[in-house]
This record gives C-alpha cells, sequence and structure tokens, in this order.
C-alpha cells in the first residue's frame, strides 16, 4: 500500500496516452482515472486514520539527500479526503469530456492525468519542496489545457499565461518563505536541512519562529496560497481562467485546484505561524467577508453564466476561509467540508454549463432562456445544484456554510475550549453573503431555467463530429448523477466526514487556545500601557 | 366571576361565552407554568413516518417523472402517502402523555475536547407539535386530494412535478414542526421556503411566476438569515440548540444567569428570530412577497400560503416563548408589527379586484392578528387563530380555485355574479359563504369568531406599550375585514347571473364558453374542510353547557399550556378594565358589532346598490386630493415600488460599480499594471537593440573597458569609502 | 612564486614584451572589428584578436613554466580554423542573399 502509485498510475497512463491510437485515448484515460480512483478507494478503505490523528501510509524515497529534500509520502484524515475528492471527480471529467473534445485528443488527455497526478501529490506530499513541486505542476497542464482547448481562441493564449503568471509569481514568494521556515529550522539545529514537513511544523510549534518572522511569512504564504484560493483582491485570474477553460478544466480548477490555497492554509499557515495568525487573523477574514460580498455582487449582474459561477467561487471560498480562520474545530471541520463540498456543487455546475455550452455555444443569459422546456432532465439538475449551492437544508452546501458561519461567530475571546480572533459580527455580516447567493443563483436559474423558451440558434460547427440530441444523453446523466448522490448523502450525514477528520483536525488546532490567550494578553497590555501613556501624557 | 354583578351590554352573553378554562386561576397568580422535560422515546419510531411518507411519495413521483407517466397516478401515490402520514400523526396524538423526543439518525454531531454542537435527525413532540401536525398534515391530504382534480389539465406536463413539490412541502412542513432542536427547525423553514418557490413557479413559462417564485425565496431569505443568527446566538449563549435541554435551561434557572451576563448578544436573540418570523409569515416589513405568491397554482395557495406554512412563523414564537423573553421590548415589537400588519393589509385588500389577491391580504392580515396575539402574551389565542384560520382560509382559497378553474382564469369580481344560481356551484357558494363569517367573525356560529375575539379582548387586557391603541386598531381591522370579505361575497356569489369567461381557454371558444362546474373530489374537499372550520369552535373554546375533558381547558388551549409555550397564555382574567368594563365581556358585543356594520356596508354598495359603489369610486378619484387614498390602496401604498427603490435599485448600482471596479481598477490597473511593468522597463532599453552589429561590439567593449576601470579601481574606491565611513562612524 | 629558472630565461625578452605584443595586436583586432564594414575584414579582426590571447597564453605558459598554455592555443587554433570555415561559409550565403559583404545590411534582430 503506498500513497506514490497514486501519483504514478496517471503519470503512467498520460505517457500510455501518447502511444495509443487516436480514437482509444479517451477510452485509456477514462479506465486510467477509474482505476485510480478505485485505488484511493482501496486505500480509504485500508486507511487507518478515519477518526485518528496522524498521517499514515508514512513512506519516503531518497531524492536529494544532501540537501535534505525527499520523496515524503503520507496522508491524515483531511488529506485522504482531498484524495478521495480529486480521484473521484477525475473520472467525471475524463467522461463528461468524451463529446466535447474532438482536437488534439492525446494532449488533451495527457494534459489530464497529469494534472491528476500534481494535484494528488500535492495532497499527498510531506516533503516541502515535493508538495512545492506538484503544486506548481498543476500549472502547466492547466496552461495548455486553456491555451489549446479555450473556448475563445482569440483571447485563450493570453489568459493562459496571464493565470500562469498570476499564479506563480504567488507561488514562488511563498516558496521562498517555506524556504526561510526550513533555514531557521535547519540553523537550529547545527546546519542539518531537512524539508520534512513534519519536522518543520514541531519546529514551528515549539516557537521556534519569533513573531516578526512569523508575520514575513503569512504574507509569503497568503501570496501563493491566498491567489490560489482565491482572496479578494487577487482574484481576478479566476473568473478569466474559469470562463475560458474547457468543461473539464472548470471543473477541475474550481473543485480541486483552489482548494490547494484553503489545503495550504490548512496545512502550513495554521501550524507553522499560529502568532501570525492570531494577530493578523481579523484581516484575512475581512478580506474573505468582503470577497463573500464583493463577489456576490459582481455575480448579480454578470450575464455570463459561466463567469457568474466563477465569480460565486470566490464568494464561497470567502466561507472556507472563514472558517479556518475562526480557529476551533466546528470551523476547520466545516471549512474542510466546505473544500469538499463546494467542489461537488460548483464542478457539477461547471458540468452542466458546459453541456448547455456544448449544444448551443453560448453561455450568455440573456440569449437563452426556459430550458425547463427543452431539457427537463438538464434543467432539474440545474435547479438541484444550485439549490446545494445555494445552501438549502437537507444538501451538502447547508452543512458546511453553517458550521462555518457558527464557528465564526462562537471565536469569540471567551469561549472556553477554543478562545478565537472572530466574533458575532464577522459571521453575520458574512451571512448576507447567504442572501445575495439566493438573490444571483435564483436570477440566473429564472433567466436560464425557467420563463418563456428561448433558444439560440444550434450551431452546426463544422468540427461538431458528434451532435447531440436536445436534453442529456446517459453519458451526461452518469457524470452528473454521482456527484447529486454525494450532495445528498453528505447532505444528511455530513458526520462521515465530520467525525474521520476530528482528531487530526484537534492535533492541527492543539497549540491555539493558549496562543490566543498570551497574544491578547500582549495586546491588552499594550492597550493598557499606552493608554496609561496617554494619561501621563495628559496629565 | 361567570356571574359577575357588572352590568355590560354584553352581560346576557356571558354564559355562553365564558368556558370552563375561564373558570380556572382568577386569583391573579402569575407564576410561571412549568415546562415538562422530554424523556427520550425509543419505542416510537415509527413516527418517523410521518417525514418518510412525504418523502417517499416524492421519491415515487420522481420515479413516475422518469417513466413518464401520463396518468394521475402520481395524485394518488401522494394523497394516499399524506393521508397515510396523518393516520400516523393521529397514532401518536392517542399515545401521547408527555413530551417525547424520538431520535431518528445522527445529523449534525460535532465533538471535541471541551464542546460539542449536537443537531441529531430527532423529533420533539409535544402538545404543541402534535396541534400543528394534525391540522398541517390533515388540510395537507385534502388539498392533494383537492388537487387531482384541479390540475387534471396538467396530467403528463406538469401534474408529476406539482405533486412532487407538495410532497417535498410536506416534508420540510413536518421537519420544521416536529424538528427536535433549531437546526432541524431550521431545515424545515428552508425546505418548505424551497417548496414554496417550487410550486409559486409551478407555471414556469409565465414570468411573472417566475419572478413571484424568485421574491419569495428572497424575501425569505432575509429571514432565514435572522432565524439563523438568533440560532447561532442561542448557540453561543446557552451552548446548545435542542429545545429540550434549552428549555430545561429556562426551567432550572441556569439560563436566567447566563442572561444576566449575556449582554446584548443575549437580548438580540428574540429580535432575530422574530425576524425570521417575520419572513415567513408575511409581516412588516417582509410581507411582500406573499401576494405575489399567488401567481402558484390554488391548491398551493390554500396550502402552503394560507394555512400552513405561514403559520410556522406563528409556531416559531410559541415554540421558542421562553427565549423571546428575554428582551422586555420583544413581545410589544410582535404585538405591534403584527396589529399593523393586519391594519394596512386590509387597508389594501379593501381595493383589490382580483379574489385570489384578496384573500392574500387578507392572510397577511390575519397573520397580523396571530402576531398580535403572541404580542399581547395569549399564545392559547394566537394558535386558536392559525387552528381555525387554516381551516377558513383554505376554504376560501379552494372556493376561488375552483372558479378560476370553472371561468377558465377568471378571478376578477367584476366580471363574476350570481355564481349562487348556477347550476353546480351551490356548494361552491355556500361553503364559501360560510367560511367568509367565519373570516370576517361572525359571531357564535363561527370558529373565527372565538378565536379573533380573545386576541382582541386581551390586546386592551395586557399591560403593555399602547396595547390598548393596539385593541382599537384590531377592531378597526375587524370592519375592514368584514367588509372586504363580504365584497368578495356579495359580488361573487350573490347577484344577478353573470360572467366572463377568463383567459386560460384551455381551446375552448370564448363565445360558446360553459363554466365548468366542480366535481365530486373538489366538492368533498370543500364541504369537508367546511365542516372542519365549523368544528373547530370546539377546539378553540370551552362551552360552560359541555362536559369538561382536557383538564378544563379547551383543546387548543390545553395544547398551548403542554408546550413550550405554556407561559404566553394568561392565567385566566386579569380582572383589569378598559373603558369601564372588563375587555373579555365587552368584546363579544363589541367584536359583532363591527362585523355586522363592516357587512352591512358590504351589503350596501356591492349586493343591494352595486352602482353606488362605482359611483362613490368614481367620484373618488375625479378628485385629485380624495384620489389618493382609493389610488394608493390599489398600488399597495407603492411598498413594492419603495423597495425597489431603496434596496434593490442601490444594490443593483453597486453590484455593476464593483463589477467596473473589479474589471478595470483590480484586474485592469493592479494585475495587468503590474503585469505591463517588465514591459515598461524594457522599452526604457530598447534603443540599444537597434540591430547594428558595430554599435553591440562597442557596447561590449565599453563594457570590459568599464569592467576593467572597476576591478584596476576597486582597491582605491574601498579605501576611500572606509575612510568615509571611518570619519562618519 | 617565480622561478629564478624563469627569470633567467627571459631576462633579454621579458613576458611584458610578449603581452605588449599581444595586446596591440588585440587592440588592432578590435578597432579594426569596430570600424570595418565588410564582413570577411571584420572576421579577420576577431582571428587577430584570436592570435592576440594565442600570444598571451604561450608567453604565459613559457612563464609559468607549464604546458597547459600551449594546449590551449593548440585547442584555440584547431576550433578557430573550424570556426573560420563555418563563418567564411555563412559569410558566402549572406553574400548571395543581398549582393554585398556589409554588415549593415542585416539588421533583421533590431528592436528599436
Amino acid at each position: 500500500m503506498t500513497l506514490m502509485l497514486l501519483v504514478l498510475i496517471p503519470v503512467i497512463a498520460a505517457l500510455g496516452v501518447i502511444g495509443t491510437p487516436r480514437q482509444h485515448v479517451k477510452w485509456v484515460a477514462l479506465i486510467a482515472t477509474v482505476i485510480n480512483f478505485l485505488y484511493s478507494v482501496i486505500l480509504a478503505y485500508a486507511f487507518k486514520g478515519w477518526g485518528e490523528g496522524g498521517f499514515f501510509f508514512v513512506k519516503s524515497f531518497n531524492w536529494l539527500e544532501s540537501f535534505g529534500v525527499s520523496l515524503g509520502v503520507g496522508a491524515d484524515s483531511v488529506s485522504m479526503l482531498l484524495v478521495l475528492l480529486s480521484t473521484m471527480l477525475m473520472p467525471l471529467c475524463v467522461w463528461g469530456s468524451f463529446s466535447a473534445i474532438q482536437t488534439r485528443v492525446k494532449e488533451y488527455y495527457a494534459w489530464l492525468l497529469v494534472i491528476e497526478a500534481a494535484m494528488i501529490g500535492v495532497f499527498i506530499a510531506r516533503d516541502l519542496i515535493f508538495f512545492y513541486i506538484c503544486f506548481e505542476f498543476t500549472l502547466i497542464p492547466m496552461y495548455f489545457l486553456i491555451a489549446l482547448f479555450g473556448s475563445n481562441p482569440m483571447t485563450r493564449v493570453r489568459t493562459a499565461t496571464k493565470f500562469f503568471i498570476y499564479t506563480f509569481t504567488g507561488s514562488i514568494l511563498t516558496l521562498a518563505g517555506l524556504i526561510y521556515v526550513a533555514w531557521a529550522c535547519a540553523s537550529q539545529n547545527a546546519g542539518v536541512w531537512t524539508f520534512d514537513i513534519g519536522t518543520l511544523t514541531a519546529f514551528a510549534a515549539d516557537g521556534g519562529l519569533t513573531a516578526r518572522e512569523q508575520g514575513w511569512i503569512l504574507l509569503a504564504m497568503l501570496a501563493g496560497f491566498g491567489v490560489k484560493i482565491p482572496l479578494f483582491p487577487v482574484h481576478t485570474w479566476l473568473p478569466l481562467a474559469h470562463t475560458e477553460a474547457p468543461t473539464a478544466g472548470s471543473v477541475i480548477l474550481a473543485a480541486v485546484l483552489l482548494k490547494l490555497g484553503t489545503y495550504g492554509l490548512y496545512r502550513f499557515l495554521l501550524p507553522i505561524v499560529p502568532d501570525a495568525v492570531i494577530t493578523y487573523g481579523p484581516a484575512i477574514a475581512v478580506l474573505a467577508i468582503i470577497g463573500i460580498l464583493y463577489a456576490a455582487l459582481i455575480c448579480w449582474v454578470q450575464t455570463d453564466v459561466k463567469r457568474l459561477v466563477a465569480y460565486s467561487s470566490v464568494s464561497h471560498l470567502g466561507f472556507c476561509v472563514l472558517g479556518l480562520i475562526a480557529l476551533n474545530p466546528l470551523g476547520l471541520q466545516g471549512s474542510v467540508l466546505y473544500m469538499i463540498n463546494h467542489g461537488l456543487s460548483t464542478g457539477a455546475l461547471f458540468f452542466l454549463i458546459g453541456m448547455v455550452y456544448e449544444r448551443y455555444h453560448t453561455r450568455d443569459m440573456n440569449e437563452m432562456g426556459g430550458l425547463a422546456r427543452r431539457m427537463p432532465v438538464w434543467s432539474t439538475f440545474m435547479v438541484f445544484f444550485v439549490l446545494a449551492s445555494v445552501g438549502l437544508p437537507g444538501l451538502n452546501g447547508f452543512v458546511s456554510e453553517f458550521l462555518c458561519l457558527i464557528a465564526a461567530f462562537t471565536a469569540t475571546p471567551d469561549n472556553a475550549a477554543y478562545p478565537g480572533v472572530l466574533g458575532p459580527w464577522y459571521a453575520a455580516i458574512a451571512g448576507v453573503g447567504m442572501i445575495f447567493a439566493a438573490m444571483y443563483l435564483l436570477i440566473m436559474v429564472g433567466k436560464v431555467v425557467f420563463g418563456p423558451l428561448k433558444e439560440p440558434r444550434r450551431h452546426a460547427h463544422d468540427h461538431d463530429v458528434v451532435t447531440l440530441p436536445a436534453d442529456l444523453t446517459a453519458r451526461e446523466i452518469g457524470v452528473l448523477a454521482p456527484l447529486a448522490v454525494l450532495c445528498v448523502v453528505l447532505g444528511f450525514q455530513p458526520g462521515i466526514v465530520t467525525s474521520a477528520m476530528e482528531p487530526a483536525i484537534e492535533e492541527t488546532l492543539a497549540v491555539y487556545p493558549e496562543r490566543v490567550l498570551a497574544v491578547e494578553e500582549i495586546q491588552t497590555a499594550g492597550a493598557q500601557s499606552s493608554s496609561m501613556t496617554e494619561v501621563a501624557i495628559d496629565g | 366571576m361567570m356571574h359577575t354583578a357588572m352590568i355590560t351590554p354584553a352581560s346576557w352573553i356571558v354564559p355562553f361565552i365564558s368556558g370552563a378554562d375561564d373558570a380556572h386561576g382568577h386569583h391573579g397568580d402569575h407564576a410561571a407554568r412549568v415546562i415538562e422535560a422530554a424523556t427520550a422515546a425509543n419505542n416510537l419510531g415509527w413516527a418517523g413516518l410521518i417525514l418518510w411518507l412525504p418523502l417517499l411519495s416524492l421519491v415515487l413521483c420522481g420515479v413516475c417523472a422518469a417513466r413518464g407517466v401520463k396518468s394521475k397516478l402520481p395524485a394518488w401515490i401522494t394523497v394516499a402517502s399524506l393521508a397515510a402520514s396523518f393516520f400516523v400523526t393521529v397514532g401518536l396524538y392517542m399515545q401521547y402523555d408527555a413530551p417525547v423526543t424520538i431520535h431518528l439518525f445522527e445529523w449534525f454531531n460535532l465533538n471535541w475536547s471541551g464542546g460539542s454542537f449536537i443537531a441529531p435527525f430527532a423529533l420533539y413532540v409535544d402538545r404543541l407539535t402534535l396541534l400543528w401536525m394534525l391540522f398541517v398534515t390533515g388540510l395537507g391530504t385534502l388539498i392533494a386530494l383537492y388537487a387531482s382534480e384541479y390540475m387534471e389539465h396538467d396530467v403528463g406536463k406538469g401534474y408529476t412535478r406539482f405533486f412532487a413539490g407538495v410532497s417535498v412541502f410536506l416534508f420540510a412542513m413536518s421537519a420544521l414542526v416536529m424538528g427536535d432542536n433549531l437546526v432541524m427547525l431550521y431545515l424545515g423553514w428552508e425546505g418548505v421556503g424551497f417548496a414554496s418557490y417550487w410550486l409559486i413557479g409551478y407555471y414556469y413559462t409565465k414570468p411573472s411566476a417566475v419572478a413571484a417564485a424568485k421574491k419569495a425565496f428572497i424575501v425569505n431569505r432575509i429571514g432565514d438569515l435572522g432565524l439563523a443568527l438568533g440560532l447561532y446566538l442561542i448557540y453561543h449563549a446557552f451552548g446548545t440548540i435542542q429545545y429540550d435541554q434549552l428549555f430545561q435551561m429556562f426551567q432550572d434557572g441556569s439560563a436566567a444567569a447566563i442572561t444576566e451576563k449575556g449582554g446584548w448578544s443575549v437580548s438580540a436573540i428574540p429580535f432575530l428570530l422574530m425576524l425570521g418570523a417575520f419572513g415567513k409569515s408575511a409581516q412588516i416589513p417582509l410581507y411582500v412577497w406573499l401576494p405575489d405568491a399567488m401567481e402558484g397554482p390554488t391548491p398551493v395557495s390554500a396550502l402552503i400560503h394560507a394555512a400552513t406554512m405561514v403559520t410556522a412563523g406563528v409556531y416559531l414564537l410559541i415554540r421558542m416563548f421562553p427565549v423571546m423573553e428575554l428582551h422586555s421590548a420583544a413581545l410589544p415589537t410582535v404585538a405591534w408589527v403584527g396589529g399593523l400588519t393586519a391594519l394596512l393589509a386590509a387597508t389594501i385588500g379593501m381595493a383589490q379586484f382580483d379574489i385570489k389577491r384578496i384573500m392574500a391580504y387578507s392572510t397577511v392580515s390575519q397573520l397580523g392578528y396571530m402576531f398580535l396575539g403572541v404580542g399581547v402574551m395569549t399564545t392559547d389565542a394566537a394558535a386558536a387563530h392559525v387552528f381555525t384560520h387554516a381551516f377558513f382560509k383554505a376554504v376560501l382559497f379552494l372556493t376561488c380555485g375552483a372558479i378560476m378553474h370553472g371561468f377558465a382564469g377568471q378571478l376578477d369580481l367584476r366580471k363574476l355574479s350570481g355564481l349562487r344560481h348556477m347550476p353546480g356551484w351551490r356548494i361552491v357558494s355556500y361553503t364559501m359563504g360560510y367560511a367568509c363569517l367565519c373570516l370576517v367573525g361572525f359571531p357564535f356560529i363561527t370558529s373565527g369568531f372565538f378565536s379573533k375575539d380573545k386576541i382582541m379582548a386581551e390586546a386592551f387586557v395586557t399591560q403593555g406599550p399602547g396595547f390598548v391603541v393596539l385593541g382599537v386598531i384590531a377592531l378597526l381591522t375587524a370592519l375592514l375585514t368584514a367588509y372586504y370579505t363580504f365584497r368578495v361575497f356579495f359580488r361573487v356569489c350573490m347577484g344577478p347571473k353573470h360572467y366572463e369567461p377568463g383567459d386560460e381557454l384551455h381551446g375552448d371558444d370564448p363565445a360558446h364558453f360553459h363554466p365548468h362546474p366542480p366535481r365530486i373530489a373538489i366538492n368533498f374537499v370543500l364541504i369537508t374542510i367546511c365542516l372542519g372550520a365549523f368544528l373547530a369552535i370546539f377546539a378553540v373554546h370551552k362551552f360552560g353547557f359541555l362536559p369538561g375533558g382536557d383538564k378544563g381547558y379547551a383543546w387548543v388551549k390545553a395544547s398551548v399550556i403542554g408546550s413550550t409555550g405554556a407561559n404566553g397564555v394568561p392565567h385566566g382574567h386579569h380582572g383589569e378594565t378598559a373603558f369601564f368594563a372588563d375587555p373579555h365581556k365587552w368584546m363579544v358585543l363589541a367584536a359583532s358589532t363591527v362585523t355586522i356594520v363592516g357587512m352591512l356596508i358590504a351589503f350596501y354598495f356591492h349586493l343591494a346598490n352595486r352602482k353606488a359603489a362605482d359611483k362613490l369610486r368614481a367620484s373618488m378619484l375625479a378628485n385629485p386630493v380624495t384620489a389618493v387614498l382609493p389610488k394608493a390602496m390599489e398600488n399597495k401604498w407603492y411598498v413594492d415600488e419603495v423597495y425597489h427603490a431603496i434596496i434593490r435599485a442601490p444594490l443593483w448600482v453597486v453590484g455593476h460599480a464593483c463589477a467596473v471596479f473589479d474589471r478595470y481598477v483590480i484586474d485592469g490597473l493592479l494585475v495587468d499594471g503590474t503585469g505591463r511593468c517588465p514591459r515598461f522597463l524594457a522599452r526604457l532599453f530598447q534603443p540599444l537593440q537597434n540591430g547594428v552589429l558595430q554599435s553591440y561590439a562597442v557596447s561590449m567593449a565599453g563594457g570590459i573597458g568599464l569592467v576593467v576601470l572597476l576591478v584596476l579601481l576597486m582597491p582605491r574606491l574601498l579605501e576611500a569609502l572606509n575612510a568615509v565611513g571611518g570619519t562618519g562612524g | 612564486m617565480m622561478s629564478t629558472l624563469a627569470m633567467d630565461a627571459m631576462s633579454s625578452v621579458s613576458l611584458a614584451h610578449y603581452l605588449t605584443t599581444s595586446a596591440i595586436l588585440f587592440v588592432i583586432g578590435l578597432i579594426g572589428f569596430l570600424t570595418r564594414r565588410n564582413m570577411i575584414v571584420m572576421f579577420l579582426c576577431t582571428e587577430l584578436m584570436f592570435q592576440a590571447a594565442a600570444i598571451a597564453m604561450i608567453a604565459f605558459g613559457r612563464f609559468h613554466l607549464d604546458v597547459s598554455g600551449q594546449v590551449f592555443v593548440i585547442f584555440i587554433l584547431t576550433i578557430a580554423a573550424a570556426e573560420a570555415a563555418l563563418a567564411l561559409g555563412l559569410v558566402v550565403l549572406l553574400y548571395r542573399r543581398r549582393e554585398t559583404l556589409s554588415a549593415e545590411a542585416w539588421s533583421e534582430l533590431r528592436e528599436a
């Protein structure tokens, strides 16, 4: 049982795809992703970390020993859940692309497989350099997916370049910050370098970094992870990239790549720079809240359906960050659950938009309407996933949104078990996002699904080898149905996720309660002394 | 007290009206009633069927939709499962003797060292739950039966979708009422909102229906946010959101300690819950969605927007009554909002022509009465009014629906007349007539009289800011109610025979149009519910001459006393007087008088002399000063327009501003601007790249020269620098 | 570090002489390269600079009694010969394209 195989299977399949005849490529890719999914299920079955803290399947392969770099892998329950999310979505992405991709099929499926390997690598890495390589390597396949298969041939290369440079610039700074941590650890440890994440985390937990250092490292991490999430105001690459990317690209981008950012916060930011998180937590939360409301308002005036859903991701991920910064078990569990739920519902929404786009070659809300009449099955799924996204109780989105908000709400300094740095106002203002979400999504549904039928002319493009029927095909239903089932299951049984990761979450949070109190004491003492100086000056 | 010496004009009524429940506790003791602790009942798992049966019906409807069933099968499935659900409720009622919790499965179960957040999927059953569930499932079944005939035009088209929506609604409503904690309540709360969205938007090709559905969901979401925040605050303050634990904290006094040091975060709770209730139950300022919700099929209006869902707000306030008392201003706020909503909606209802819309405003107005009842600490009367209103308003909507169904969508009361004389319309006319009497509170023979009367009387009795004014407002509203209700009845059912068909002809020729009178299912349902409306009298009032059961209280009152809302039930008479006498006594006369006066006005203008009404309206409209009133009333006091101007329009502008800001400032200026920096720098050096080989060579040579010079001069430079540094230091 | 043997051997013609020759040769080549436009002449000038470097290396090699200087020079000569063949071939090619040997005829890569 090794996690490394999860990375190797797609890589080998990607190489295999290149040597496969054109007409079989998609099947090879599908089989490979399904095998990888099944393998991850077997791993999950054998996994000892459900309901336990700590890392399992830990293994380290030698790589650059003299620099302390190794190919270390291992998974805790949070990693394992995200791995399962990725492996589960990939077969759907491949299957969902069968009709849409008719040109350059080999490149397309090869890049999809490579991106799968990179994503999984991020989640299972236990070595900083390995993590970073995988983190960056997700960009290259995505660059090609957008640049070669983007919807608008005039702008797609520019979009892809912008996406690449934007996210790359941010993550280079993150690398600098992480290397600084490794350097600080090495200099304390007689110059012996190590990039093992566990060692570095332990080093930081023991107070190896001063508050000042932590502040800078926090900034460096936010530069990379914040862009990826994306946090306001570094979010503008996302609507562009999402809108341009082919359907499967958007799905992967929304469902998994954005989660790399929040996962980064969970895995590195929280354990490595606790003091800085406590100090700057409110500021991050404010950015998240601005993102929630600002993006929601922008959604409201969009006419491009895909762009609307893209902006809604900015809004949704704000809740996710808010949950993380709440610094209590409710919030972290809610946040990780949010990562999964957002992957399911927003991923499905992108699939649905892609299916309409394949038929009408437009995404403009003003050009289409009343599709419920023409595509009842599609409309049913659309309304379903919109409701999941809006956070209707009984579906998955509700649970995570609810937990994130209640966590932020109760994250007050006087909270007994887990004092926090937020409070009711943060949650109350973020909660307005719930209303906005209902507004923009229902307006979209009202225009596209309901109302009098307005159909754009169906373009008979020359390259449309496959002609699709008016409503969804069995294959398309097959892509959406698993997601819908999961939405309901997680809506009624969130416990299967939350209780599985609870101990791991508490381990991550172990350092916080006393640190929060300590930092607050310093701050109140500072405030008192400054007020005393004022008194003295007045006197 | 029954043989009071005080001579009031109503004293002859007293033996009749003053019930055995009033014979209790005239001692003026205000000791809090005990909320019984619930026990976990493991043997009552079958009660979960009340929720699962509608869900099963939903699944089966889904199967029908997938198989493309083109018969009335979905209706029968739904009716059967709802009926079964009703009988399970009755069975539960038979079994009941004390509050129980019934655990179905784990839902939210988050534990960590030092805390937990637990909200199981469980049921909390006390008398209040049963009261609500009995009429929800009972009326749900009957109205589904009605709809099986009403919706028959859509068999094979939207028929399945409709009944699936009804099933979703019943599931969500049951979860709302029966839930054991606030998260379950919230699940049901949003669930019924969604079902409402689904069913209002049933005719989805009609833009107005889509807009109404959207509006209902979004306005409700505002209320939902209030409820959610209230829930968070409750969890924050009390550490639990399970009813039983929460209310036991109020019983054993541990809540009081929390409340004392809680500050604003505790006193805000009742106001946030209230906001949720106002949204769901269509009160000021969130009532605007309900009249528009009439875009849905009429059975939906009857079931969701009159009888059951809209009373969820009242249920919430009664259920959370101890929490509502956390701030002294909370209940008076509820009372005032309720009273003002009742008046406002009644004034709008007076000036509408669409009979369904009149009924919608009347619902808002009656809901206002219920909130008034809760606000003046009369939860039993509020619940009684919910109960009676559910029946008679359902009948009113269903008769409207029958008319709409029979006259091709005609709902304008100016274009229908003399329904009573048309063949096949007699049952509709008489049930409508009786329901109208109930709505206006016609004395003694209608259930509405007893429930409304208690609320109005208690408004005069209970001490509170301006409650006497509220009582007067309530009386005035009763007058208006009598007028607008009988305006509908006298116009539509009485008078000379006359009709014009509406525009939903389904292919009929308008010139040879014949109304389709309702058939067996609709007539049966009308009679049954009408009978229920009559029998409700005995549920809401305890007659002195009838043998007492149920601990000497009327059934509804006993239900509320046996629930968490017990503290809102007044302890008998307070002995107060208002206007020289005990309002409990003279209210009978006052209410009867205003009702009959209102009916007489309606009689004059809309039956005896219809021309007078038209003339009066014409003369008022002719004068620009007096024209303001009817115009404003007809246009709903322009509230929708005001909301549009102060909320939606500014937000729309802000949305566009954000979009522009995002595109041109954040992305354009900051992101692309940063991206252009390297190119801008490169442009500075571009002239060097002139393509002339020699110039490259010169720069190369020059560069080498420079390097050489630097190497040669470096030691000296360093020396000089050191010297400067040395002197500086 | 200078050994006496070396000092003796170069008593008449010292290292400085060789280096001066080399420098003069280099500068001539450089000036020629910078001032002439004829590609063949420019190429010859680069060869001059090459040889200047070679002289310097031999001189140093002898001075340090180290053969690696001479080894380098042999390499340089070989490569210079190969490179001369290539370069002249290219020049012929360029001449055929534009019918001129002037370097100014070629400025495709200019930016300004």
